[in-house]
């Protein structure tokens, strides 16, 4: 399509985006970037130290412990949403009496703000008055500390955000799946493959850019885990289930350590792009394989 | 709002208008029509000032009856969106003209020219005199007051009387009573503290007035130049006895995971034999079922403690402040000179007093016995005779960052996440590290 | 040409959703198996939902003590929610800001992930630059622009308006805009735009008439997305927010959180209200979704 691409034509449609995005986007990082190398406490004057607010959070056992909850919730969020959300969506194509409205009340959660999805859960997953123990509670069997404890919340956090991102993820691979040429499932299901088989060896392999969109989406979301922490446990007891924006929420706004923040901000900024690029070019090379 | 507070309020304007009738002649003079009318603007720490803190909102109902030119404009958020909202305003020059805000802050931002020093214009009101002298040196930085009192801090335990009673308990003095309740109390599955810790680390009032009990007030001016460290065998006693509290199952078992508002919410259901809060708390318990039983502690004596063991919180809190710019507008200077002079007359701080809080001035409120039993027992346990306050909360005295140490040192140790050892020293590191 | 694209259509794409594949009896079981399974499935994921209704009905002091009772169910938190918050003033404001800026922030992201898909740049690398540029911004976090864009709008004079907060929203959203129209715009055939240009169509008739219909499902779920985004953002809305006539819906649960006080059943009533008119929206935008596929199927 060389003919359309005339300089000015290409200058045209890229430029509104291009512009907007630098503008409210990429200037405010850089903006921020320079406050991550000062001393700011948010009222006063920002004083230039260079990089000692880096060197402070990686003496931070805080900051080491956010970093591993993330990746917690990173793991077990992508690796049980990316196929759930995928069968979700191939489940809900067929044909099911009242799929439309089904498919609807799957996007439910992914409509609700995180701030309420977190308030909800606090009263199904809390230990002594939430729903979830009560049950077990009447099965005879032992309260369990899901939240607030010392080691389960990240799981649980994994689990809400699994919750409210399942429409999410289930929608736009409906989307990626209607997409799909018609003539070219035919000719499969002529060639007498088996449902699994279509699915194995045209739908799935049809479907890799839809893969990539959402598995990058699902990370780059939990690398933004603030509101559903905040709400459950506050980041406690004592930071112990903070994840790393809700940490650099706390350092920047509640400590008033606002350059110290800002650099918290700019290491999740380069952590979710660069497990997104690593994840577009491991991708990569197993398509190219 | 209920036919009887209107009379209040009308009846406080009464009282306004006659026991400052100085400044009632100035407003009529005021409204001449050469004057046009005045608008300042008042940033608060709630969103919806008007249900979350009826007595500010009083105060600028009542003002605004009396001085038809000037219109105060309320906004508010929650206290994060607020001082977000603040810190940027700060630093393009756009604050509003009166505000609340953290001391430290305030100080923060009289370094940087922000914000008025009100020393004078409290003389020319003649209100110097009015507040507790510790009030005045607890806002005064150098030779500058930035502030004024927003609300009084007067903090310790609520205890439902009846909880006690049926099992046979008390209302304790020293600490070691206090042990007792909680280890009778866990027997019967209630909660002897009632405390709170999601998304608000800050709710460990009484455990801060316990610092004072441990010799904070004398040690801490020595801890902030790092002469001594908080890292001291008084505190880590002080934190021992936290521990103590915790292993005898004082606390409930979720109290990291509730938050303040449950926390309060347990005590005034009666689930709860006593509730670390405040003053503030008092129109909560006075509304729910278990207002006619309710008492409040200043809080426990220890045997081990440094200094006076009688003691009180009953301090200023955080500040109101005036933006620097009001000071170059003489219409705006002037309207918030009223304001002021308003907020601190007696009968404002009677509205302060019927909305349930207690006064900042030296003001002797009329309180209703039965109507405002509890506030009256926490202004009682106030004015208790040989009962002293401390100048400060001793979170206040502090930056912001070592304050959020000191609330996660305190329930570090009730969430048995730190032990005591630990928990002084996430402190003093926090201190060290600025 | 239209003859000749609804044609391909037809032939290429399925004809409804509803009925993939003639149904095959040795399958019946399987779909039966199936259908409970979504039920279920569905049922799970709503429960916290219809839960947030139940609570909207409790007096604000069951909701944390006893809030399974269904014996004192009120619409009081509903009476208080409509009468102290100017709810449609918000969901007008917060219909404004998204209409506005998904519309702009929609067209921009299309043509840039067209430009940058389908043109020919000189230099390719200069074009997946560009793309990778753009969906970098997926990994900011909000709270890194909040004081920067705070202090863009004042220097262009637009804070205070609803630009202040429309601005910030359309280049949010470019980022996620751009992954989906990029990555399906790559997946989709080009064989139905090479016939259009030889049809002899130009840029803008290719654009709008060839490539946007076929987009029809990711477009929908991107105004969905965008719109949900709107109708919840909250760190923006209440820093660039200053005039109390400007309010959006996301800010209507928060002002039931007081500095010592949180009124449990007013958040719940607000969060009720502020649910609904969205469903709604995904409603009909969701049948786009699947009726994009479909439109040429019925002509043909």
């Amino acid at each position: 399509m060389v003919w359309i691409s005339s300089r000015w034509k290409i200058l045209a449609m890229v430029a509104p985006a291009l512009i907007l995005f630098t503008l409210f986007v990429v200037y405010p990082v850089a903006y921020s970037l320079g406050f991550s190398f000062t001393k700011f406490r948010g009222f006063g004057n920002p004083d230039f130290i260079g990089f000692d607010n880096y060197g402070a959070l990686g003496q931070d056992p805080f900051f080491w412990r956010a970093l591993q909850n993330t990746l917690i919730i990173l793991v077990v969020g992508v690796v049980v949403l990316v196929p759930g959300s995928f069968a979700l969506a191939l489940l809900l194509r067929r044909k099911v009496a009242g799929a439309g409205l089904l498919r609807a009340l799957v996007f439910g959660p992914a409509i609700i703000a995180p701030i309420l999805v977190g308030l909800i859960w606090v009263f199904i997953l809390d230990p002594k008055i939430g729903l979830l123990n009560r049950f077990l509670g009447f099965a005879g069997l032992p309260s369990v500390q899901w939240i607030g404890g010392d080691t389960l919340t990240p799981y649980a956090v994994a689990l809400v955000f699994i919750w409210s991102s399942i429409g999410f993820a289930m929608t736009i691979f409906y989307a990626g799946r209607q997409l799909l040429p018609h003539d070219v499932m035919e000719a499969s299901e002529l060639d007498g493959a088996t449902g699994f088989q279509q699915l194995r060896y045209v739908t799935i392999p049809m479907m890799r850019e839809t893969f990539a969109i959402v598995t990058i989406l699902m990370i780059t979301n939990v690398f933004k885990i603030f509101e559903l922490v905040y709400m459950l446990t506050g980041g406690g007891p004592v930071h112990r289930s903070e994840t790393l924006v809700s940490y650099m929420y706390f350092t920047t706004f509640t400590n008033q350590k606002y350059g110290l923040g800002m650099a918290l901000a700019v290491i999740i900024t380069v952590l979710g792009a660069v497990v997104s690029i690593a994840y577009l070019a491991l991708s990569r090379e197993r398509k190219a394989s | 709002m209920s036919f009887p507070f209107t009379i209040r309020v009308a009846a406080a304007v009464i009282a306004a208008s006659a026991t400052m009738g100085g400044l009632a002649a100035c407003s009529s003079s005021n409204s001449s029509p050469s004057d046009g009318p005045t608008t300042i603007s008042l940033s608060m720490q709630n969103p919806d000032v008007k249900t979350a803190d009826p007595a500010t909102w009083a105060i600028v109902q009542a003002f605004e009856k009396e001085n038809p030119n000037i219109k105060v404009e309320v906004t508010g958020e929650a206290v994060a969106e607020h001082l977000q909202k603040l810190s940027i305003a700060a630093q393009s020059d756009t604050l509003p003209d009166v505000f609340w805000v953290y001391k430290s802050n305030a100080e923060e931002m009289l370094q940087g020219g922000k914000v008025m020093n009100l020393g004078p214009v409290l003389g020319d009101l003649g209100l110097t005199n009015k507040f507790p002298k510790s009030t005045v040196s607890n806002f005064t930085s150098g030779d500058a007051v930035y502030g004024v009192p927003y609300q009084g801090l007067l903090t310790g335990l609520w205890y439902n009387k009846k909880i006690l009673q049926d099992n046979g308990l008390q209302v304790p003095t020293t600490f070691d009573e206090l042990l007792a309740v909680a280890k009778k109390l866990k027997e019967k599955g209630i909660t002897t503290i009632s405390d709170g810790a999601n998304q608000s680390s800050f709710s460990v009032w009484s455990f801060l007035t316990d610092l004072d009990r441990f010799g904070y007030a004398d040690k801490v001016q020595g801890i902030l130049k790092g002469t001594q460290s908080y890292d001291n065998p008084d505190f880590v006693h002080l934190y021992e006895h936290i521990a103590e509290l915790r292993d005898a199952g004082a606390f409930a078992s979720n109290v990291s995971t509730q938050t303040y508002q449950q926390a309060v919410d347990q005590f005034t259901s009666g689930k709860a034999a006593m509730l670390d809060a405040g003053v503030w708390a008092s129109s909560a318990i006075q509304k729910s079922s278990v207002a006619g039983s309710v008492g409040f502690w200043a809080g426990p004596q220890f045997k081990d403690g440094v200094g006076s063991q009688n003691i009180i919180m009953n301090v200023a809190s955080a500040p109101l402040v005036v933006s620097a710019k009001v000071s170059k507008d003489n219409a705006k200077l002037a309207a918030v000179k009223k304001f002021l002079a308003f907020y601190y007359g007696d009968a404002a701080q009677q509205l302060l007093v019927d909305n349930g809080q207690p006064p900042v001035t030296t003001y002797k409120p009329k309180v209703d016995a039965t109507a405002q039993s509890a506030l009256k027992s926490a202004l009682d346990a106030a004015t208790q005779s040989g009962v002293t306050s401390p100048e400060s909360q001793p979170d206040l005295l502090v930056s912001t960052t070592v304050a959020n140490a000191m609330y996660d040192s305190i329930y570090g140790v009730i969430q048995n996440q730190l032990s005591p050892k630990q928990a002084v020293a996430l402190v003093q590191q926090a201190i060290q590290s600025k | 040409m239209p003859e000749r694209i609804e044609h391909y259509r037809a032939t290429r794409f399925e004809e409804s959703v509803a009925a993939p594949r003639k149904a095959r009896p040795r399958r019946r079981p399987f779909a039966l198996v199936a259908g409970a399974v979504a039920y279920l499935v569905t049922f799970l994921i709503i429960l916290p939902i219809l839960w947030i209704a139940l609570l909207s009905f409790q007096p604000s002091g069951n909701i944390l003590g006893n809030p399974f009772s269904l014996s004192q169910l009120t619409l009081d938190n509903y009476v208080k929610v409509i009468g102290s918050l100017p709810l449609l003033r918000m969901y007008g404001n917060t219909m404004l800001i998204a209409i506005v800026s998904v519309t702009i922030g929609t067209a921009v992201s299309f043509m840039s992930a067209f430009a940058l898909t389908r043109m020919t740049f000189r230099r390719r690398k200069v074009q997946s630059s560009l793309r990778f540029y753009l969906l970098a911004g997926l990994a900011v976090p909000v709270y890194i622009l909040l004081f920067p864009v705070y202090r863009l709008d004042l220097a262009f004079g637009v804070f205070g308006t609803y630009a202040a907060l429309i601005l910030p929203y359309i280049a949010v959203s470019i980022p996620f805009n751009t992954l989906l129209l990029t990555g399906f715009l790559r997946e989709f055939p080009t064989e139905l735009e090479e016939a259009a240009i030889i049809d002899g169509a130009g840029l803008a008739r290719l654009c709008w008439t060839v490539v946007l219909p076929l987009m029809r499902p990711v477009i929908a779920t991107i105004l969905i997305f965008n719109v949900v985004y709107v109708f919840n953002e909250f760190p923006f809305a209440s820093i660039l927010i200053n005039n109390p006539d400007m309010v959006t819906v996301s800010l209507a649960v928060s002002r039931f959180q007081g500095q010592y006080t949180v009124d449990y059943g007013g958040m719940m009533a607000a969060a009720t209200l502020v649910l609904l008119p969205q469903l709604v929206i995904y409603a009909v935008f969701q049948k786009q979704v699947i009726a994009g596929m479909t439109v040429g199927a019925v002509k043909g």
